[in-house]
């Protein structure tokens, strides 16, 4: 359903020529690559379809890696490069590791963007597209404390500790505590939990052990964010304010219930979408703009931020305009913003 | 009973049953080896005439670049399991010597070859670590090194913080794009060298055969005066060192050292740490090993992922097709045997 409203919205913009018609449209094979199963990923499978028909690629294939393996999305990239795809948005298997196989995808001829997770410098990738994840923890855990009234006890939930967006989030979520000067305070950070099994097993057990000592929770990976929203339920603890992660149907309709406070969407679709509108430009002819108004993060100074707004219960029901507006603003300017196009 | 074909096995116990003695085209027929290598050929006939990219040289490189280190990851596997024994830290330490090899390189400075081998020495301590206390306690390997899989992650990602170094000589990653003859990996070559000193370790030494005969029966290699706990914390060690050459490759694959390269806790290597030498023939109750047939199985894993891959078949469907293509490999080596045995061939 979000999906197709954003896809309508997005198709409009592309008839209307704001995505003119592509420059290279007829070679351009676009791979979509996570770096594993994820429900995150989800929405990049009809992004590339979308994509594939509005800018007229050859290719806008989503290809999953069949386990969360840093090995096992490379063989995936070097099979797709064989298989004649040249335009690649990745998310990489790792940030410094995934710099090798990009490096190869160019060395062939191909040209890659990270996506919704940055390559660190030096990196061969054009740029990286995503959540600016550590502002994104901010913000979420400001909204959290604000929902607590200012003070109390926060429990962190978080993903992967391999992964360096990890440590970013752990950092912005106790910053966020920091800056109240001793009012609120990380009294618990739970990682490497984004996969059910692990979830459930300490979520659970943690607050079932502890749901009287802490205030809140803000969860950054998406599914601590889930399993917390139905642990809240089961505890029928409203008294535990949260603010979660991105669209999953649990955590919305935790907020809408009143078990969660809200969550800090992120923009899936609009990565995938926006991605290889991008890289079908680049390989018709478009150039980068050096001095575009490239963010910076922890891992490169090329970062588009693809956007992130906390959705509460009064935008439940219509988060998606919030995503689909951002998209359209991205979209609309970004030849003129960020490429120089003959 | 032995098969004549492995690389290296104990003698029969005396009393056993008399056989007679194949001849030795019948032995490499018969052979765990052979079979392996028909099902490659046969394999690689049908990819290279069925998908164009098959046969491009960017594919032989990558194929030959993961054979090279699927091949080291299975024989640091097959080096404990010839004690009967197994290492489920592999990959953990695999991980940790790459990450210390990255840290003696970018943050101490430390010449190229000095931090290979600190980094080979630290594999072969943390294997040793293994061996000791697999040794004393008297627990079964699967147990220690659960253990100390979690321990030695644990503590290289609490002391690296999950950050990768990247900062390494162009060397590390110009070696892991090197090629040798054509487009084959140097990767494939170095491990290539590796199956070499090994076979030569199992075969030509007293130390490789006390090996053999520890994991074949611990008590009576004993009583003919093996030190059977020494013996059992050098295949411990060497698997550590192999471990962390099999690291140190995967960082010149990907010129960086990062903790990820073999998964959380580094299990992405289990898979293919047992597949190789158990495909290759090398027996899980030990006293057996097959040093040429953890490079064919390692290569037949990776000719049929490329395959199925380039063959556009959904990724995860690739899982159940090589287990399907596994289980056809068995069944079709068993059959064959059956097959020679009633025509009294063997």
């Amino acid at each position: 359903m979000r999906n197709s409203i954003l896809k309508s919205g997005l198709a409009m913009l592309a008839v209307a020529g704001l995505a003119s018609p592509a420059l290279a449209g007829s070679d351009t094979k676009v791979a979509l690559v996570p770096g594993g199963p994820h429900p995150y990923f989800a929405a990049w499978e009809q992004a590339g379809k979308d994509a594939m028909k509005d800018f007229s690629l050859a290719a806008g294939d989503y290809r999953v890696p069949q386990k969360w393996e840093l090995s096992q999305q490379s063989q995936l990239l070097e099979s797709l490069l064989t298989q004649g795809y040249n335009a690649f948005l990745i998310f990489p298997g790792d940030a410094v590791g995934t710099n090798a196989v990009v490096q190869e995808i160019v060395d062939n001829k191909g040209i890659a963007i990270a996506t919704a997770g940055c390559l660190k410098d030096p990196t061969p990738a054009l740029f990286c597209m995503g959540t600016d994840t550590g502002n994104s923890a901010y913000l979420g855990t400001k909204e959290l404390i604000k929902a607590m009234g200012g003070k109390g006890r926060i429990a962190h939930f978080t993903g992967f500790l391999v992964d360096p967006n990890t440590q970013l989030r752990i950092d912005a979520v106790k910053k966020a505590a920091d800056e109240t000067n001793g009012a609120v305070t990380v009294v618990q950070v739970i990682a490497d939990i984004d996969a059910p099994q692990p979830a459930e097993e300490k979520i659970n057990a943690y607050l079932a052990a502890h749901a009287a000592d802490v205030d809140g929770i803000v969860t950054t990976a998406w599914v601590p964010a889930v399993t917390a929203a139905n642990s809240l339920r089961k505890l029928g603890d409203k008294r535990i304010k949260m603010v979660g992660i991105d669209h999953d149907e649990v955590v919305i309709k935790a907020i809408k219930d009143g078990f969660v406070n809200g969550t800090m969407l992120q923009n899936p679709y609009g990565q995938g979408y926006l991605g290889s509108y991008v890289l079908n430009k680049l390989r018709g002819g478009c150039k980068l703009k050096d001095d575009a108004p490239w963010k910076s993060n922890a891992l490169t100074k090329k970062f588009v931020d693809s956007g992130t707004v906390f959705v509460d219960a009064s935008q439940a029901d219509n988060y998606v305009d919030a995503m689909r507006a951002i998209t359209k603003t991205i979209l609309a300017n970004f030849e003129k913003d960020y490429m120089t196009c003959s | 009973m032995t098969t004549a074909a492995s690389d290296s096995a104990t003698t029969p116990e005396p009393g056993a049953a008399e056989v007679p003695r194949p001849s030795v085209t019948l032995q490499v027929l018969l052979s765990n080896e052979f079979g392996l290598a028909a099902l490659i050929a046969v394999a690689v006939v049908i990819f290279a005439t069925s998908l164009p990219g098959f046969t491009s040289p960017f594919s032989l490189f990558t194929l030959s670049r993961q054979i090279g280190i699927d091949t080291m990851i299975g024989l640091a596997m097959m080096a404990v399991i010839v004690t009967g024994g197994l290492d489920l830290s592999v990959g953990a330490i695999g991980a940790c010597a790459a990450m210390f090899f990255g840290f003696g390189l970018e943050q101490l400075g430390l010449p190229l070859p000095v931090a290979i081998v600190f980094a080979l020495l630290l594999g072969a301590g943390l294997g040793a670590i293994n061996g000791i206390t697999v040794v004393r306690s008297g627990v079964h390997s699967f147990i220690i090194t659960l253990a100390s899989m979690s321990i030695f992650f644990g503590v290289m990602i609490y002391l690296t913080q999950a950050k990768g170094f990247n900062g390494l000589p162009p060397g590390v990653a110009a070696f892991g794009r090197m090629k040798l003859v054509g487009p084959v990996s140097v990767l494939l070559v170095t491990t290539l060298a590796v199956c070499a000193g090994l076979l030569v370790l199992y075969r030509f030494t007293a130390l490789g055969r006390q090996m053999l005969s520890a994991g074949a029966n611990a008590r009576a290699a004993e009583l003919s005066g093996i030190e059977v706990g020494r013996t059992l914390i050098f295949c411990h060690a060497l698997t550590g060192a192999l471990a962390a050459l099999a690291g140190l490759m995967l960082t010149a694959r990907t010129g960086a050292a990062v903790p990820s390269m073999a998964g959380h806790l580094g299990q992405d290597w289990l898979l293919p740490a047992f597949l190789a030498p158990v495909l290759g023939g090398t027996l899980l109750t030990g006293g057996r090993v097959s040093v040429i047939g953890t490079l064919l199985g390692a290569t037949f894993v990776t000719v049929i992922t490329s395959g199925l891959l380039l063959m556009r078949v959904s990724e995860f469907w690739v899982q159940a097709f090589l287990g399907l293509m596994l289980l056809a490999a068995v069944l079709i080596d068993k059959a064959r045997h059956t097959l020679l045995r009633r025509r009294g061939m063997i």
